[in-house]
């Protein structure tokens, strides 16, 4: 937990940092008749995110000595993180294939092909189960919105 | 009050269309509740692109609707599978799945049912003699006290995040951080936008929504399917002990009214939520109880306290939202989105321009209500087979409908690389324990907010003696600050306890 | 009212794309079209255009899908609109406030000769309002009143802002000027009298007609035929106004029988009993049909306007 809390807190001081000498600076813009400028109010955020993240930081730290919690986890269960991570990298090549090809043609093959890889073998339930809800997409957007074939 | 404005209400929420809406709703949400994992905002965020073609008072029945239906079905996966279907339904395990396994299970979800509808019915009537007595009040209020209530709102539920206080208010960073990209409300410069134009008008709600709410929540639990894979549903037998008398049904009703209290009241208080509503509740069943040992083996009061008030958190979180147009759970900032999509800015001005809009949506949840109590009675056995769907055939499909909701939104291959960003922020939030709720919430009172100061600001042309001619503004002045005292003390006393926590 | 008519439209879409005609099955369009709409639905860019689709896929015989790409006040739609290659298949129904006014104070990435401008079908409303319990009623009031009293303005753009005080400094008027988001949150602070006066592009359809709001001038160039008292800003000897029709709007390089067709169709609708009930009795502005010539040289003088007013 300690580990945990050490290494996010981390990556919300990083984020502040950058939000303050980078991002705030950059392209907030400015008023400088206003009497909340435009980037006041993110400049508040960040202190905030920046201050928080010290302090998680150092209560993490002082846990980690009490404990003798290493930095470093050196036994990381790696099948359970690459588990955990292809979830998200087949969802950003779907986004990548629909920005092609519309979703109510290549929605079928997304469901089904997650399916098989979270294991279900049975046909007639990879084949419902992609089939119903894009057929139900296809009516909605078709037939009710009127947006055409999404 | 006009009556006959109230009467042209309450005839369209009996019509045809009404009723195939708000039905439709109620039975969507009890399925999407009965799935385990599926939580009520999730339900609500990937339905609203369903309601684009509806007219707003269907639309948005068809969401209230929705809600209570999600909030009745998870108590079914809570008895059978012993897994709440949302967090608030987690005290209702404690003693619904003890009486299931007793062999009474049909017993334990007819009480669960009979208490969140009873808590459902008298929590929305509450809302109706309260939010407009509360609205007309509040259309005397202007930026200032807007100002002084959005500031509150924000540290109580800044204060109120579960978990470590720094990492909430961390998250609330982030989400202030956050909802101020887009056009600055003054000089319509953007703001933060990086040149996009897609951004100027800030993230899109429903995108942060959906990726924070439902595609993080589908990825989590892929990620737990590699270790879990077998649920145990409690089977439904023609058991002849299996029945609910009136004398049991009778015992519990004290119960109930407990329950709907608790429910409303902590419901009404921004940021609280309903899982806190529903272990008050059967907290505070237990201690009145003249037999507590039965609690936690299979109890009636134990299911009817947690049930109520978890119903009774819908209609009451609707009071803040309706009588000042401030979102007090996520839930209800979603809700906001949906009448912002259909032309209507909720708050108390709805009940000046729209009061027939006003009326019909509060008929419409007492409809709900009712085709809650018939879709959950006879659909009993239908709703316990659910609770077999796997999830690894639930993840695909809600993927997918996350994924055709931004589509339908009309933002393209943009909005989907957006949608992906905030699902993996939220996994990452809820994987190291920081408030997404706190940060969704923040992200939404963040403009607003700004928006209001900036007025209060100008109007007052600097001068803060205004003050002294709005003593509402004033009073929400001093609950800001004591809120945040009592934030700064709890900080320095929680500090012992998490550092005596267990290691990982 | 208002919502049992959104409710009956909604039914004549979903029955409309049913029942498609097959007349003109030689002439273009030869498959379905998609009117692209840069605001959420239920505003009222979105009320008249559904409405509008579903006249022109009438006269056309092929359906208009409606899509809404909403965001900083159709930039993005605009932004797509330029780089779309769909040969007329796809067009843009809205103001054009986007064109001669956003390109100016921020960096978008399209021009007004990206475009081509085949139609106007309603002339977009910009009216200065207040609310009628306040102490003046009419425009010069408003002004005799500031001369004596400080004065707040709610805003929602920033060139009605530059107008306002352009005008403010003419008169010599001590003016606090406050942003608002949009028309939703416009109307508290004029009916709550937060505000003295504010700016408002159609909110007030919804409020005049019960007496708690009043036009006190229009920022258009003409008066508008449901407020036939109000004066303009330029009758009352201020030289300034915001222009805005609601154009169909197409990227550059579209066949000539494509723009025709449409031009006929939108032609057609200016003149179709639902277009104008929807458009003058639901949403209060006026319908006309200026030809293609007239507006592309209406965008650009509107253009060369505005740029003069933010210039100051």
């Amino acid at each position: 937990m300690a580990r945990h809390s050490f290494w996010s807190g981390l990556v919300v001081i990083v984020i502040a940092l950058l939000a303050l000498n980078w991002i705030i600076p950059g392209y907030a813009g400015s008023n400088p008749f206003a009497q909340i400028p435009p980037d006041l109010v993110p400049r508040l955020a960040s202190w905030l995110m920046l201050i928080c993240g010290l302090c998680i930081v150092t209560g993490a730290v002082y846990d980690m000595v009490r404990q003798r919690i290493p930095l470093f986890n050196s036994n990381i269960d790696w099948p359970a993180l690459a588990w955990a991570s292809w979830p998200f990298a087949y969802v950003a090549l779907a986004t990548w294939v629909l920005v092609y090809v519309k979703i109510t043609y290549v929605g079928p093959l997304i469901i089904a092909l997650l399916l098989y890889l979270l294991g279900e073998r049975r046909w007639y339930i990879l084949v419902g189960c992609s089939i119903v809800p894009v057929a139900m997409l296809y009516v909605l957007s078709v037939y009710m919105m009127r947006v055409g074939v999404v | 009050m006009d009556f006959s404005i109230v009467g042209s209400a309450i005839g369209e929420a009996l019509t045809l269309d009404s009723f195939i809406g708000i039905g439709g709703g109620v039975l969507l949400g009890y399925i999407i509740g009965v799935i385990p994992g599926l939580s009520r905002s999730v339900a609500i965020a990937i339905a609203i692109p369903l309601t684009f073609y509806m007219s707003p008072y269907i639309a948005i029945s068809f969401l209230i609707g929705l809600s209570k239906g999600t909030a009745a079905g998870s108590a079914v996966s809570a008895i059978l599978l012993n897994a709440p279907g949302e967090a608030s339904s987690a005290a209702t395990c404690l003693d619904g799945y003890p009486m299931a396994k007793n062999g009474r299970p049909k017993t334990a979800l007819k009480i669960g049912l009979l208490a969140s509808v009873l808590g459902d019915i008298l929590a929305t009537i509450i809302l109706i003699f309260v939010a407009i007595p509360f609205a007309r009040v509040a259309l005397l209020f202007g930026p200032y006290e807007m100002a002084a209530i959005l500031a509150f709102a924000l540290v109580f539920i800044a204060g109120l995040s579960s978990g470590s206080l720094f990492k909430g208010l961390a998250a609330c960073g982030l989400g202030i951080l956050l909802g101020t990209v887009g056009l600055d409300s003054q000089t319509g410069m953007p703001r933060m936008t990086f040149g996009y134009t897609e951004l100027m008008d800030g993230f899109p709600l429903i995108a942060v929504a959906i990726g924070t709410l439902a595609l993080s929540e589908m990825f989590l639990q892929a990620e737990r399917l590699r270790t879990e894979r077998h649920n145990m549903s409690v089977k439904i037998n023609d058991n002849p002990d299996d029945r609910l008398s009136w004398p049991e049904f009778r015992r519990t009703i004290p119960t109930i009214m407990r329950g709907t209290g608790v429910g409303t009241f902590v419901g009404a208080l921004p940021g609280l939520g309903p899982s806190v509503a529903s272990f008050m509740s059967y907290g505070m069943a237990k201690r009145a109880s003249k037999t507590p040992e039965r609690f936690g083996k299979g109890a009636p009061e134990g299911i009817a306290a947690s049930e109520s008030a978890d119903n009774a958190v819908i209609p009451a979180a609707l009071i803040p939202l309706f009588g000042l147009g401030i979102p007090g759970n996520v839930s209800a900032a979603l809700l906001v989105g949906a009448f912002a999509i259909h032309g209507i800015t909720v708050g108390p001005l709805l009940l000046r321009e729209q009061p027939e809009l006003l009326y019909s949506i509060f008929a419409g949840m007492i409809v709900a209500s009712i085709l809650m109590l018939i879709l959950g009675w006879f659909g009993l056995k239908l709703f316990a087979q659910i609770t077999r769907v796997p999830p690894h055939v639930v993840i695909p499909i809600v993927i997918f409908f996350c994924i055709a909701g931004m589509l339908l939104q009309g933002y393209g291959g943009f909005g989907l690389i957006i949608l992906l960003a905030f699902a993996v922020l939220g996994y990452l939030m809820k994987k190291f324990d920081y408030s997404f709720v706190t940060f969704l919430v923040a992200f939404i009172i963040t403009p607003m907010l700004e928006l209001n100061l900036r007025q209060s600001i100008i109007l007052s042309r600097g001068d803060p003696m205004i003050l002294l001619e709005r003593p509402i503004a004033v009073f929400f002045i001093v609950c800001t600050i004591l809120a945040l005292i009592a934030l700064a003390v709890r900080t320095v006393k929680v500090r012992k306890p998490v550092a005596e926590a267990p290691a990982d | 009212m208002k919502k049992t008519l959104i409710a009956a439209a909604a039914v004549t879409l979903a029955f409309g794309t049913l029942v498609s005609t097959s007349a003109h099955a030689d002439e273009w369009p030869t498959r379905p079209l998609t009117m692209v709409i840069g605001f959420n639905p239920g505003g009222s860019t979105d009320i008249q255009g559904r409405v509008l689709a579903n006249v022109m896929e009438e006269y056309l015989g092929q359906p208009v899908n409606v899509v809404n790409q909403p965001g900083a006040g159709s930039a993005v739609a605009f932004t797509r609109l330029a780089n779309n290659r769909d040969q007329g298949y796809t067009f843009l129904f809205g103001g054009t406030t986007a064109l001669t006014f956003t390109p100016i104070i921020s960096d978008v990435a399209y021009e007004i000769d990206d475009f081509e401008y085949l139609a106007a079908v309603a002339i977009g409303q910009n009216a200065i309002v207040t609310s009628s319990e306040q102490p003046f009623n009419s425009f010069d009031e408003i002004i005799e009143y500031g001369k004596e009293n400080p004065m707040t303005y709610a805003q929602q753009t920033a060139l009605d802002e530059a107008i306002i005080r352009a005008i403010a400094e003419e008169e010599g008027l001590d003016l606090a000027i406050v942003p608002t988001g949009g028309g939703g949150g416009m109307a508290p602070l004029v009916l709550g009298k937060e505000v003295d006066f504010a700016y408002s592009g159609g909110t007030h359809a919804q409020y005049t007609p019960g007496g708690e709001m009043i036009v006190a001038a229009f920022m258009s160039a003409e008066r508008s035929p449901f407020y036939p008292d109000v004066p303009t800003l330029m009758e009352l000897g201020y030289d300034y106004s915001i222009e805005d029709y609601r154009t169909i709007i197409v990227p550059n390089g579209i066949p000539d029988e494509a723009k025709d067709r449409l031009i006929a169709a939108a032609e057609y609708a200016s003149t179709h009993e639902q277009f104008i009930r929807t458009t003058e009795g639901n949403t209060f502005f006026p319908v006309v049909f200026i030809p293609q010539q007239e507006m592309e040289s209406s965008v650009r003088r509107i253009r060369a306007a505005t740029e003069e007013v933010m210039g100051d």
